[in-house]
């Protein structure tokens, strides 16, 4: 029902426990797992390796790509390399997911494009390059992550609330886009993960949030593999333009 | 526990009401396949035994309990005889409903039958059967419910009034449970499922170009998400309300099919 063997799944995003929980989750479901790391930055390369040897241990296969994603003609390359030499992707998984919390006045204009080029540039540009072998194929899945702040106000998130609505928006649109050419495109919804960026990173909020959060904790990056493996799979094909919250009940809560 | 052992339900027991047929049954081979047994619930027992027989083929056990489930002391019995006969209940799937109340009438030709029925059939149901199996779950510290709403929760319909409006209680109802009993142990999600037509006939696929997918929803692809909510896999997911309708509430505010290039 829910396994992913003969897949090839890629999980891009800078190295995050998110990026691992991720490509761990889709190679315990049979997936091959490619992964992206920032160009030129040897600590994430290593991490790669690692996260790779995780993967291949399990048994499936996989590569990580040193690219900038929002470099299209670059990332159009290594991509082309990649499915010729692990085979053509079958699952995005859009895992870029940087916050910058603090005041809307303190924010720079190059600090908030940067914010931008980080969560959402890093997401249609891959999905573009990507998405359009998908269709020629006439087949394929977009998952995005988006923050719960996509749609909800908590104070000095305001430019991170924007990225993440950008993508949410992006997602409902494109996946009535490509559906009837056999891509379906989805959120993932992160509530407030405490290995992840976000307002809960802040010692004073997290204290409150474990209290708040209706089931009492802050999630793990493993807390999504479920999730992921689901939205990765042949089963969840009807599921379109859809965002998925994972997050204890938080966003319930009045 | 890779990932895959955590959509395992081996050992665990269902209540799934309306499992006589369709999405019910679906829902309930669904998660015999990943190995529950099921107590099945339905307002006749003829289905419920064709139910039985194709869950019984899957190597798990079936109760069959036809019951009312409008009506409250006969869902309390139900309940009750359930939990004695399996000891402990894990998972209940409040998927009865209907939409025929009061179909094909105006406002105003609406009855206050039609009404309660609506209201009865399609959202009294799921809090009848939600109160009589909480406590159990409660003194087990461990429980999920899933509720199954509709596209038709989130919109409005022309001349139609008891089947949105419930569907929309329906997923209040979630977010209700869900954050009531979460410190409980309990998680509480929602299915709403799109247009997913029991009866194929030769104008299926042409109806079904009409749909923002390009196609209605196959019935089987309801039980693998049923089985994703019960399961651990869904551990952190709570209050949550989940469509598979191929796009189409997200879609809506255009004809389907329809790419504007300006």
């Amino acid at each position: 029902m829910f396994s992913l063997e003969g897949k090839h799944c890629l999980v891009t995003g800078a190295i995050s426990p998110l990026q691992r929980a991720f490509a761990v989750g889709l190679a315990e479901a049979g997936a091959n797992v490619s992964l992206t790391t920032a160009s030129d930055n040897e600590d994430q390369e290593v991490m790669a390796n690692s996260i790779l040897n995780e993967c291949w241990s399990i048994g499936v296969t996989g590569k990580a790509l040193k690219v900038d994603l929002t470099n299209e003609a670059q990332l159009d390359q290594k991509i082309v390399e990649l499915e010729t030499s692990i085979g053509p992707i079958d699952v995005l998984v859009n895992a870029t997911h940087t916050a910058v919390i603090k005041p809307f006045l303190e924010f720079s204009t190059d600090e908030a494009n940067d914010l931008f080029s980080n969560n959402v540039q890093s997401t249609l540009i891959p999905t573009s390059v990507i998405g359009r072998k998908m269709l020629a194929r006439g087949k394929g899945k977009v998952i995005n992550v988006v923050s719960i702040l996509a749609d909800r106000g908590v104070p000095n998130c305001a430019v991170f609330s924007a990225t993440q609505g950008s993508i949410l928006g992006f997602t409902r649109s494109l996946g009535i886009e490509w559906i009837r050419q056999g891509v379906t495109v989805n959120a993932l919804g992160l509530g407030f993960y405490s290995d992840l960026p976000g307002p809960q990173q802040d010692d004073a909020l997290r204290e409150i949030l474990e209290k708040y959060i209706p089931v009492r904790r802050l999630g793990t990056s493993t807390d999504l593999q479920g999730t992921l493996v689901y939205l990765s799979s042949d089963s969840s094909d009807f599921v379109d333009s859809e965002m998925i919250v994972v997050d204890g009940a938080i966003s319930v809560h009045a | 526990m890779t990932v895959l052992d955590q959509f395992q339900l081996e050992g665990k027991v269902a209540i799934v009401t309306g499992s006589g047929s369709n999405l019910g049954r679906e829902m309930a081979l669904a998660l015999a396949t990943a190995g529950s047994n099921i107590v099945g619930v339905g307002r006749r027992t003829e289905p419920l035994e064709e139910t039985a027989e194709m869950v019984r083929e899957k190597g798990q056990e079936f109760l069959s309990l036809p019951t009312d489930v409008t009506d409250s002391s006969a869902v309390h019995t139900m309940v009750q005889s359930a939990i004695s006969h399996f000891g402990q209940i894990d998972i209940l799937i409040n998927n009865a409903g209907g939409g025929g109340a009061g179909r094909g009438k105006t406002l105003p030709e609406l009855t206050d039958e039609d009404w309660h029925s609506g209201m009865d059939v399609n959202l009294s149901s799921a809090f009848f059967c939600s109160r009589s199996i909480i406590e159990h779950m409660v003194d087990h510290r461990s429980g999920r419910i899933i509720n199954v709403a509709s596209g038709w929760g989130y919109r409005g319909g022309r001349n139609q009034f008891m089947y949105p409006i419930a569907k929309a209680g329906i997923i209040s109802l979630t977010k209700c449970l869900a954050m009531t009993y979460a410190r409980d142990g309990i998680r509480v999600s929602c299915i709403a499922p799109g247009a997913f037509p029991h009866e194929l006939g030769p104008e299926t696929e042409v109806r079904g170009q009409m749909q923002a997918a390009g196609r209605f929803g196959f019935m089987n692809e309801m039980g693998p998400l049923a089985v994703f909510l019960a399961s651990e896999a869904s551990e952190y997911l709570s209050g949550e309300t989940v469509l598979i309708d191929g796009g189409a509430i997200a879609a809506g505010v255009t004809p389907a099919g329809i790419a504007p290039s300006q």
